[in-house]
């Protein structure tokens, strides 16, 4: 611990949400104004929203790690154009309930609720259907972000729009956001959730394509050899009288999930775990806006399981043309090295690609998997990462732990353009994390 | 009625002022960074509909606190609570500061309180309010660190003693809890001895209190065991405890 110029940092150990990434890091937790000043200007530094990122994008053993738990407030709200100014902090769970209740909501929330809207902003996350309602850059009207060098810099797209761009996917190189305007949408006070059921993946692009306009649209698929691909596509439609008869709350999603000190994930446990699932899955009805929007809070038993090994998510998005193909492939694969899948995940794109931003128009797959480490396994994410790069694949960032520096110039054509266009607002490297480190960004 | 915090942008202020925003009372809020105070009160008045004042204050910087808050309040309604959860510490407050340190640790921590709590008394008594100190666990017993922060929230602690003897059936409620540790920006990064209390947990308790009679208790209660066994060690151990 120490304490200087009026900040006091401790040290934590701070891992990712799928345990990839630890580290003892020097934490600063201002809780006023004066205290985002503090920091000595070239003081290396990343900051930490709700610290749910499944990598290493809060913190790094060598930075100063802002947290902004404790700038969560709600500032502005005009109910008549459902405009919501708000501080970095504020959790989305927390945000969504108070537009909810105002009749108002946010088109697009990542699946943790403690994810914060800095944090939301900085990986460019998308929501349940982004195909139809985009990525979170197009519901944030304008930032105000802290610039160690600068000072106060108020952002927009129509105010110093470089610099407001770069924040979305910017994975806190362009500075320490503090407050963002966001832009809500009328609130659909149910959904009524239905299931289609698919053979493979190359059905469940379809099924994804012929429901586009669905409020929420997303695909849960088996892994495993022989059953590679089956699942089914839920998708939900506005309910048109709101009610949701008996409906089990659960409570957010903890920050962090005590690992089971086994990992559950084995072949009988993935067995069991995918006959519950489409279990669930199939069962429709009208579920209450929150509770579709969070569907991660039922989640905990199955990340827990995960064990203190934890999970890597390669989430790679394929364009329309070469998805077949690569999905042919991805089963042959699967087939040859049987690696363990827990889950893989499917949604539907038709955004335009900037920047590292996880967007554009194809299909997403999210492929989840226990103990990245282990030799069959980590054989396989190899695998995966060279069949979605030879089709054209975009990875998300912000999900994947395996990827590495040397893979990011095959994925981004234009990385340099990219990586320049991020770091013109932080040449000095001030703000860094772990991931962007990993990164070479 | 209105009821005035004091040290309201952070930690237990901050706590308090959500808790009393959340029982619906009319809030004027004293801090010293008006950024801080607008924040609080913006989403105070957005969550729980609360009416919020904001008077931005530095504690060690101004002669008359007292009478800046009796200004601010001119146009509110007359005070019926006063709570001033308000405190200042530093790692170098080990006998070595200078004046100008030594002051503006006083100013916040004693002279502060005690002239607000002065200025504000004919309304509380009018009232027949409550007025809410704040101890610590630090003035139980002088060590060889947090020397002035120690001997003032010591000295507060007589001070508000004096208060409840003074009024004692007046009407005027004083209480005073002496706090333990609390999870806040004064103790983050410090290796504590024992747990340290959820700022929102010791808030709750203490509005829960505020229309009960004077009283002069730790917060939480477990804290006065590890009192009592503070004060009472032999100066033998005592002296070899850890600075």
């Amino acid at each position: 611990m120490s304490r200087k110029r009026g900040f006091a940092l401790a040290e934590t150990q701070l891992a990712s949400f799928d345990r990839s990434t630890t580290a003892r890091c020097h934490v600063q937790r201002p809780d006023r104004y004066r205290l985002l000043e503090a920091l000595p200007a070239d003081a290396r530094r990343i900051t930490r929203g709700g610290g749910v990122s499944f990598v290493g994008a809060s913190f790094a053993h060598d930075s100063v790690v802002q947290e902004m738990g404790a700038f969560d407030r709600l500032l502005e709200f005009d109910p008549e154009q459902g405009r919501l100014t708000v501080e970095a902090g504020a959790r989305i769970g927390d945000v969504t309930r108070f537009a909810l209740s105002r009749g108002w909501m946010l088109p697009v929330v990542p699946g943790h609720p403690r994810a914060s809207i800095g944090g939301c902003i900085a990986a460019d996350v998308h929501g349940k259907n982004p195909a139809r309602d985009g990525t979170f850059r197009q519901h944030v009207e304008g930032i105000e972000l802290f610039d160690a060098q600068a000072g106060w810099v108020q952002l927009g797209p129509n105010q110093d729009a470089d610099h407001f761009a770069a924040c979305f996917a910017g994975f806190g190189i362009p500075g320490l956001m503090v407050r963002a305007r966001l832009r809500l949408v009328p609130a659909a006070q149910a959904y009524s959730l239905r299931s289609i059921a698919v053979a493979n993946l190359v059905e469940a692009a379809e099924v994804l394509r012929s429901h586009a306009n669905a409020p929420l649209l997303y695909g849960w698929h088996d892994g495993r050899a022989g059953r590679f691909g089956r699942g089914a596509i839920r998708f939900g439609l506005e309910a048109k009288d709101g009610t949701t008869g008996k409906h089990r709350t659960y409570p957010d999603l903890p920050e962090t999930i005590a690992p089971w000190p086994i990992t559950a994930w084995n072949r009988i446990g993935i067995a069991a775990m995918n006959r519950w699932v489409r279990h669930r899955q199939f069962v429709a009805g009208q579920v209450p806006t929150a509770a579709a929007l969070f569907p991660l809070n039922e989640a905990r038993r199955y990340f827990a399981g995960f064990g203190k090994h934890g999970m890597n998510e390669a989430q790679w998005l394929l364009p329309h043309a070469s998805y077949a193909e690569f999905v042919a492939a991805l089963e042959a694969e699967v087939r040859r090295l049987r690696p363990r899948i827990s889950l893989i995940a499917s949604k539907l794109f038709e955004g335009k690609p900037t920047g590292f931003s996880f967007d554009g128009s194809g299909i997403a797959l999210a492929i989840q998997m226990p103990q990245p480490r282990q030799r069959e396994q980590a054989a396989f994410i190899e695998s995966l990462t060279e069949l979605a790069i030879i089709h054209g694949g975009r990875p998300n960032l912000i999900k994947d732990s395996s990827l590495q520096a040397a893979t990011l110039p095959r994925c981004f054509a234009d990385f340099d353009n990219a990586r320049n266009a991020l770091r013109r607002f932080d040449p000095a490297h001030v703000q860094e994390s772990a991931m962007t480190r990993r990164l070479g960004l | 009625m209105t009821t005035v915090v004091v040290g309201a942008s952070s930690g237990l202020g901050r706590a308090l002022a959500e808790e009393l925003a959340r029982a619906s009372h009319e809030l004027l809020l004293v801090a010293s960074d008006p950024r801080d105070l607008s924040a609080i009160a913006a989403d105070l008045g957005l969550r729980h509909a609360a009416k919020v004042h904001t008077l931005a204050l530095d504690l060690a910087a101004t002669a008359d606190p007292g009478a800046r808050v009796l200004a601010a309040l001119a146009e509110l309604p007359a005070p019926s609570a006063l709570l001033l959860p308000v405190g200042q510490s530093r790692v170098d407050d080990d006998g070595s500061l200078g004046a100008a340190a030594t002051g503006q640790l006083l100013a916040i921590n004693l002279h502060a309180p005690i002239t607000i709590v002065q200025a504000l008394l004919p309304a509380l008594l009018e009232a027949r309010g409550v007025v809410v100190g704040f101890g610590s666990v630090a003035a139980v017993r002088g060590r060889s660190r947090n020397m002035v922060y120690a001997a003032a929230k010591r000295g507060l602690q007589g001070f508000f003693e004096s208060l409840r003897h003074r009024h004692s059936g007046q009407g005027l409620r004083v209480q005073f809890h002496r706090l333990g540790f609390l999870r806040s920006n004064l103790t983050h990064g410090m290796r504590l001895p024992l747990p340290a209390a959820e700022p929102a947990q010791v808030a709750s308790q203490v509005v829960a209190n505020l229309e009960k009679a004077s009283f002069d208790r730790h917060a939480p209660r477990w804290w006065a065991l590890v009192a009592f066994i503070i004060a009472h060690l032999p100066w033998f151990v005592f002296r070899r405890m850890d600075a």
